[in-house]
């Protein structure tokens, strides 16, 4: 991205105001106000100077070179303006005009004419319908915000530009230094990507915030994503993850929302932190800006009350953090200065009456402990407690260790003077512990993707070609389903079990086939026009004679005809019923943005009533294959609970890799899924019970 | 000994609806009567009998004592329908024969209920004007009144059937179609010698369906409610709108179900507040429990289905054609639109029954 967007050698503003309240006047007041030392244009036909600097009639009327244009003109003359700018050989434009593609479709039309005008003459812009750039270390205030934050390492990107005033109102009230501040308006041209990859290359920047409604290319994010993260802190917010959040976000940009599951697989794949609330996005800033990474999942809690510290605690039970338990020597040692009903274990509670430098104390010495990999000091304002000397004291061992302390003085009028203290030598403050114990869980979850080591892929050999035949044929007969004997033959190719299977016709088939496979047996409903068996009552489990068999077959032929007369009923399928095991269910959907994604839950009554499911965006590596198995909440049921053998979790690994496989060999794969999938114990591999395959589009 | 033959010239025109309301005014009337079914297409066993479960209602209905499997002699299976496309299956009209035989024994009338169309059975040799013909049956037309067009059909059962045909009765005929049926087809078919017996007008009781009948094509699960499986639905609502105009529009529909996304609560809430009579969830989206406890407080079955909401609708648009008569109350209510609207002393004339 271009240099000129932060650090231009000269601004000109194209639709300068003279009149104050207007955004063109805001604007030229926000760049000559707050330092800026380049030369500004104030570009209006009507005056000759505005705000005391020569205002010019037209952008080819400036007699130097021009870095930056920030345009500020009705939208219908926002393309003529950029063409001027192209001749003029400015390469970076801020356009600050609404009334483009966020108004209908003249707007759009606008704006695709913007976007064309840019591209012929070379330029790059930011907009339309945005706040404008701040970066306060060039000292531009290219935005008609009102004020500028203090300098310092974060840089925050948002879609919505009311969000970037409420950041930086806040940030001007707890003086939060801030690198840079984009507002991206519409991102008709730079993108989020663009903006990321830009702040990873800048060394003000420490921190990557971030606010999107939507993603263009999620796939694209996703790799933008993955490399900047792998540089540095990459926050995001990313609001309509509900379904009336997404209604909302689709009609305020026009960008289509996303689906939740797939924007937290895409941020987990990538590196990317996500907030989940506004608080969330700025509690985490500072911490990541402000401390250092710890090490480890291991915190001790350091408080002068029983309360909060109970809460800090269940909260770290919530995360990934754990309470340690402190060495025998560092209780010791406790034990020599605080007094004897103080809790020498963690959390460590000093007492109401602790002084700062009994918290002093405390903290220099849980420090000592090598095993601890971050501390978290709560205060609640007592009437012994002195907040301004402890926050000086914590303030001051926080600034000479390397591992991170994050605290949390309870409280408002009492703690204030305190929390100004931290905040100023780069503690962060929080009011809640819950709070602080969130953002150190960020940052141990963070310090965990960038020492992970490079993600591997599976090498599968060339399955693809054995199978086209089958897609082709399925393509070729305008269908968007595979027969059972297709799935059957593809699933075959791609290695996985399958139970012995027979079909049959009539009852007297249906026994011979039983008998072939040998009892107990189960049968399947064979029909093109039956997507769900069990649903339409097409399927029977463990028949043991043949008279079962045999009434079984009358009993599914007859209730699917009852349900659906029109359903062409070929025959039933008998299955060899496979015993033991644990049900899961894999799948794969397609996401409009993200492209594949595959799925993977505990079946039967888990997947459908608890939700209980993880997804990944494909392709999927080894490690993101282990993370999804881990990730759901009722894994400890496959690992094995009370000293049974657990389920055999590398071939559910493996499984899920073929199907990642599959999406690359055939994109045209819209949905499918085997449920069940029955998993046996360790070293004894899964067998698909019963599979689909929905293909659609290219 | 007379055997009247129900038929038709399409499927699902109310066959059975008549049969049994014929069957319970003759024998109001003092006469015994019979059922049979010469050919089923609804396979069910009763301890291990295999016969037809629209036979099997209608024997327990007249309660007859016949041996069950003499009522319907040919049921068609799924194995049945694959070896008759297979290889030809004979001897069926014989056994329809024997056991017409058995059943006609001590009966005054016997009431011979067609399947689908008088065509349907040809697969297996025995249409049913074949079997009309072979049991020398007098036949009573019913036809589901769709528009002018079912007179050519009802012209040409008649020339099919000649001196057995007696006359055809219309059923569901709707108020808008009343006024053209008794000012034109009437007197039309009167000229062509085709007598009307009955008009049957559209019947909205007739047209529901049990929310377990529901249940069972949908696929459903039911979440709530079991013991108000036998809610009557008579129309089917979509929730696909703003919550405001939802209210409106559940009001003012009678004994409705609504079938609305399983993450609309805004709406499914409003369906329960206007007192529905079944809460259709689709895409295999379960409810908040505040739903759940708000339905049954309200006595409102919830169902969840696999399929969406366009696919629910289709599926339930496709029910009213193939409605069966299994509920109590709505049989009960049937018989007597049959005895009302069935002109009878017309009927005993043409059969020849004489009432004392």
């Amino acid at each position: 991205m271009q240099k000129n967007f932060f650090n231009p050698q000269s601004i000109a503003v194209i639709g300068a105001s003279r009149t104050p309240g207007k955004v063109g006047y805001d604007i030229l007041k926000n760049i000559l106000q707050y330092g800026y030392q380049g030369a500004v244009y104030p570009i209006n036909p009507e005056a000759p100077e505005i705000l005391g600097v020569k205002a010019y009639l037209s952008i080819l009327d400036i007699p130097g070179e021009v870095g930056l244009a920030v345009v500020v003109v009705p939208p219908p003359k926002v393309g003529e303006v950029i063409s001027q700018c192209g001749a003029k050989k400015i390469d970076s434009a801020i356009i600050i005009t609404a009334g483009f593609g966020e108004s209908g479709s003249e707007g759009t039309k606008l704006e695709d004419d913007l976007v064309r005008r840019a591209k012929e003459s070379g330029m790059r812009f930011i907009g339309p319908n945005c706040l404008g750039v701040i970066d306060t270390h060039s000292r531009v205030n290219a935005s008609f915000a009102a004020g500028m934050p203090a300098t310092g390492s974060i840089g925050f990107f948002s879609q919505s530009g009311a969000l970037c005033v409420a950041v930086l109102d806040r940030a001007l009230a707890e003086d939060i230094g801030f690198s840079k501040f984009i507002s991206m308006g519409n991102k008709a041209d730079i993108s989020d990507t663009d903006i990321m990859l830009a702040l990873a290359e800048d060394d003000n920047t420490k921190v990557i915030l971030g606010y999107i409604e939507g993603v263009k290319d999620g796939k694209q994010f996703m790799e933008v994503a993955s490399q900047v993260s792998k540089k540095k802190p990459l926050i995001i917010l990313k609001s309509g993850i509900t379904s009336s959040g997404a209604r909302a976000a689709s009609s305020h940009t026009g960008a289509l929302s996303g689906r939740e599951a797939s924007f937290d697989a895409a941020f987990k794949q990538s590196g990317v932190t996500r907030a989940h609330s506004f608080a969330d996005l700025f509690n985490y800033a500072l911490a990541f800006a402000d401390q250092p990474l710890p090490q480890g999942p291991n915190i001790v809690i350091i408080t002068n009350s029983g309360g909060p510290g109970i809460l800090a605690a269940d909260a770290s039970d919530r995360s990934g953090l754990q309470l340690i338990s402190l060495r025998k020597e560092i209780v010791d040692k406790l034990r020599t200065f605080l007094p004897s009903f103080a809790s020498f274990y963690n959390p460590v509670d000093i007492l109401g009456d602790a002084s700062a430098e009994r918290y002093e104390k405390a903290l220099t010495t849980v420090l000592e402990d090598d095993k601890v990999n971050g501390v978290i000091v709560l205060l609640t304002p007592t009437a012994i407690v002195d907040v301004e000397a402890t926050a000086k004291a914590v303030a001051s061992i926080a600034n000479s260790t390397d591992k991170p302390i994050l605290t949390s003085f309870m409280g408002k009028k009492r703690v204030e003077p305190g929390a100004k203290i931290l905040m100023k030598s780069h503690v962060p403050n929080y009011s809640y512990p819950e709070e602080a114990v969130s953002s150190l869980n960020a940052m141990y979850h963070y310090q965990l993707w960038i020492n992970r080591p490079d993600k591997t892929y599976a090498r599968v050999d060339d399955l693809k070609e054995k199978v086209s035949y089958i897609f082709e044929k399925v393509k070729g007969e305008n269908r968007e389903r595979l027969s059972e004997s297709e799935v059957y033959e593809v699933l075959k190719t791609y290695g996985f079990s399958q139970p012995k299977s027979l079909f049959a016709r009539t009852s007297e088939e249906a026994v011979a086939a039983a008998k072939g496979i040998g009892y107990p047996i189960a049968m399947k409903i064979i029909s093109p026009q039956i997507i769900h068996k069990s649903d339409a009552g097409g399927i029977r489990l463990n028949l043991n004679s043949k008279k079962e068999v045999a009434d079984a077959f009358f009993d599914i032929t007859t209730r699917v005809k009852d349900i659906m007369p029109a359903a062409t009923i070929y025959g039933v399928m008998i299955q060899e019923m496979v015993l033991g095991g644990k049900e899961v269910i894999i799948g794969i959907t397609k996401d409009a943005q993200f492209g594949h994604t595959i799925m993977f839950g505990l079946g039967g009554i888990y997947v459908e009533v608890l939700k209980d499911i993880s997804f990944r965006i494909a392709p999927l590596s080894h490690e993101d294959a282990i993370e999804m198995i881990k990730e759901i909440k009722t894994f400890p049921l496959l690992r094995g609970v009370r000293g049974e053998v657990g389920a055999d979790i590398g071939a559910i690994k493996k499984s899920l890799l073929s199907f990642s496989q599959m999406t690359l060999d055939f994109p045209q794969i819209i949905e499918a899924d085997i449920n069940p999938l029955l998993v046996r114990k360790r070293g004894e591999g899964v067998i698909a019970v019963d599979a689909r395959f929905t293909v659609g589009g290219e | 000994m007379i055997t009247l033959y129900v038929g038709s010239t399409t499927g699902y025109s109310g066959k059975s609806l008549v049969s049994m309301g014929l069957g319970h005014k003759f024998k109001q009337d003092g006469l015994k009567v019979g059922f049979f079914k010469p050919m089923g297409i609804l396979p069910i066993k009763i301890d291990d009998t295999l016969t037809d479960k629209d036979a099997w209602f209608i024997y327990r209905l007249f309660d007859l004592k016949d041996p069950l499997a003499d009522i319907c002699p040919v049921v068609v299976t799924q194995e049945f329908i694959y070896k008759g496309y297979l290889k030809e299956v004979k001897g069926l009209l014989g056994r329809i024969v024997k056991s017409y035989q058995r059943l006609s024994e001590d009966k005054d009338i016997l009431v011979a209920g067609g399947s689908g169309s008088i065509y349907t059975g040809s697969v297996l040799g025995i249409p049913g004007y074949k079997v009309i013909q072979r049991l020398n049956a007098k036949v009573i037309i019913v036809v589901k009144y769709e528009g002018e067009y079912i007179v050519d059909y009802i012209l040409q059962a008649k020339k099919d059937l000649k001196d057995k045909f007696l006359g055809a009765i219309l059923n569901k005929v709707t108020h808008e179609y009343r006024h053209g049926v008794d000012e034109y087809i009437v007197p039309f078919l009167k000229r062509k010698g085709v007598d009307i017996l009955g008009i049957l007008p559209h019947d909205s009781i007739l047209g529901s369906i049990t929310v377990e009948e529901l249940s069972d094509i949908l696929g459903g699960k039911v979440l709530c409610c079991h013991d108000k499986l036998d809610n009557l639905v008579e129309h089917f609502l979509i929730g696909a709108m703003q919550v405001d105009r939802a209210i409106e529009y559940f009001r003012k529909t009678r004994k409705n179900a609504v079938i609305v996304g399983g993450d609309r609560a805004d709406i499914q809430l409003s369906a329960i507040e206007s007192g529905t009579k079944c809460l259709v969830l689709t895409g295999d989206l379960y409810p908040s429990e505040i739903i759940i406890s708000r339905a049954e407080q309200k006595d409102i079955p919830i169902l969840v289905v696999r399929d969406d909401t366009y696919m629910v609708a289709k599926k339930v648009q496709r029910l009213s054609v193939r409605l069966r008569l299994r509920d109590k109350a709505k049989v009960t209510h049937g018989i007597e639109q049959v005895i009302k609207n069935v002109n009878f002393p017309v009927l005993y004339e043409k059969l020849g029954i004489k009432i004392r």
